[in-house]
């Protein structure tokens, strides 16, 4: 009977969406400087920042407040691709910088030096529109297309969405401070800003995030 | 009792699902837990706070390169010659066509023909430069890599110039202008003969290549 009475809170309390992370609206590095929550989480990203523009290397800044990832090398801003949509879990050790492992993998074609015909090179519309990123320390990233997605691709879309929807709320409910599971990054973006993100990333890259805070 | 409890929970429980599907990023989700919660705003801190701000926005600004710098975009096949965010040059280019080939005798191994991507800068400025060709250049079209070094220059195939940014990397010209805007190179970066020249006359040894 007391199960059964916890249960039904439970799914009273998990009917109720959890507080959002509205977007700031502002631009990075413009940032509301009367906003001391604001300015610490923008000290910490310039920090990272720091360490990663005084070597010779591009890498990513991936800005949830303004929606935008950036291809960045010595502080300059290089390419921008706008984020469509975004969920997250474990945003609180989203800090740091995290290192790409694993990427996906380019169908590259063979130059045969008998055949008279020439390879068809590679180009962006060659590289994938759904993958994932690994990165050290742990974390991964999914990417998605905005682009219109057959009935199985909506359902494995929706599947991971609302699983890791129970996820957030688990951690929210249980008061997770820090659990063992690594944060999960699904980012959307439109087709082509998915192949050229795909496109960019080199093994190694290094990615910064910026995070939204409580409003 | 029982059963008006199980309905209430089932009622609730299909209520979730439903609630899962529509979820977006205007309703951003996340344990809040250990995000920095809202300060108290004493003027002080803040100003501590907007010291420190400003202070690393200036260091950062310190890396960005104070003269011309080289931009290339591989995915797009374009050149840009920027100075601070001006475009100085916006130029089309050729970059790697990502195609692969085996390295005969040595097992799984290949060439692959990617534009480098990352920070370099210009190492070397040449004209009228000659093409040492690799061994790639002969095994590609089926043919013996010579042994005499001299059989494997070629005159006139690079263009008026060459900026070398490493590791046998070159931006140069072209005798394929008709290839322009396709990743068809080994590597290299090829431009027009006006474009190359320009590049030529703005970028100096140290000059940075970014490339993504």
């Amino acid at each position: 009977m007391l199960a059964m009475l916890v249960s039904i809170v439970l799914s009273v309390l998990l009917l109720f969406p959890v507080p959002g992370w509205a977007a700031e609206g502002e631009v990075f590095p413009d940032l509301d400087i009367n906003d001391p929550v604001a300015l610490q989480e923008g000290s910490r990203v310039l920090e990272e920042e720091l360490k990663l523009a005084a070597r010779a290397q591009t890498y990513l800044l991936i800005d949830l407040v303004s929606g935008v990832i950036q291809i960045k090398a010595r502080g300059v801003d290089l390419h921008r691709l706008p984020i469509a949509a975004w969920t997250v879990t474990e945003l609180p050790r989203l800090t740091g910088t995290f290192r790409l492992t694993a990427r996906p993998p380019v169908v590259r074609r063979k130059i045969d030096p008998s055949a008279t015909t020439e390879q068809e090179p590679i180009s962006l519309s060659d590289m994938p529109t759904e993958y994932r990123l690994s990165f050290t320390p742990a974390m991964t990233m999914d990417v998605e297309s905005a682009a219109e997605q057959g009935a199985m691709g909506w359902i494995h879309t929706t599947s991971r969405k609302a699983w890791n929807q129970l996820r957030i709320w688990r951690q929210h409910l249980g008061g997770v401070q820090s659990s063992s599971e690594a944060p999960t990054l699904n980012i959307t973006l439109s087709s082509e800003q998915a192949q050229s993100l795909a496109w960019s990333t080199v093994d190694g890259m290094p990615v910064v995030i910026r995070r939204p805070l409580e409003p | 009792m029982k059963r008006v409890l199980l309905l209430i929970g089932s009622v609730l429980s299909f209520g979730l699902l439903v609630a899962l599907i529509p979820y977006s990023s205007s309703q951003l989700q996340s344990s809040i837990a250990s995000v920095p919660q809202p300060l108290a705003v004493d003027p002080v801190v803040l100003r501590s706070l907007q010291i420190q701000y400003k202070g690393l926005k200036k260091q950062l600004a310190q890396f960005a390169p104070h003269q011309h710098y080289i931009l290339v975009d591989t995915a797009r096949n374009h050149l840009y010659i920027k100075r601070s965010q001006e475009i100085v040059l916006d130029a089309i280019a050729s970059t790697g066509s990502g195609v692969v080939l085996d390295k005969p005798g040595e097992g799984n191994t290949q060439w692959v023909f990617d534009t480098p991507r990352g920070e370099f800068t210009v190492q070397s400025k040449l004209t009228h430069p000659a093409w040492v060709k690799p061994d790639w250049a002969f095994i590609e079209e089926g043919l013996m890599v010579p042994k005499n070094p001299a059989d494997r220059v070629e005159q006139g195939v690079l263009g008026d110039y060459a900026l070398g940014f490493g590791k046998g990397y070159f931006i140069h010209g072209t005798l394929y202008t008709r290839l322009l805007g396709k990743n068809v190179t080994h590597g290299c970066i090829r431009l027009n003969d006006d474009d190359l020249k320009s590049v030529y006359q703005l970028a100096r040894v140290g000059t940075p290549i970014m490339i993504f």
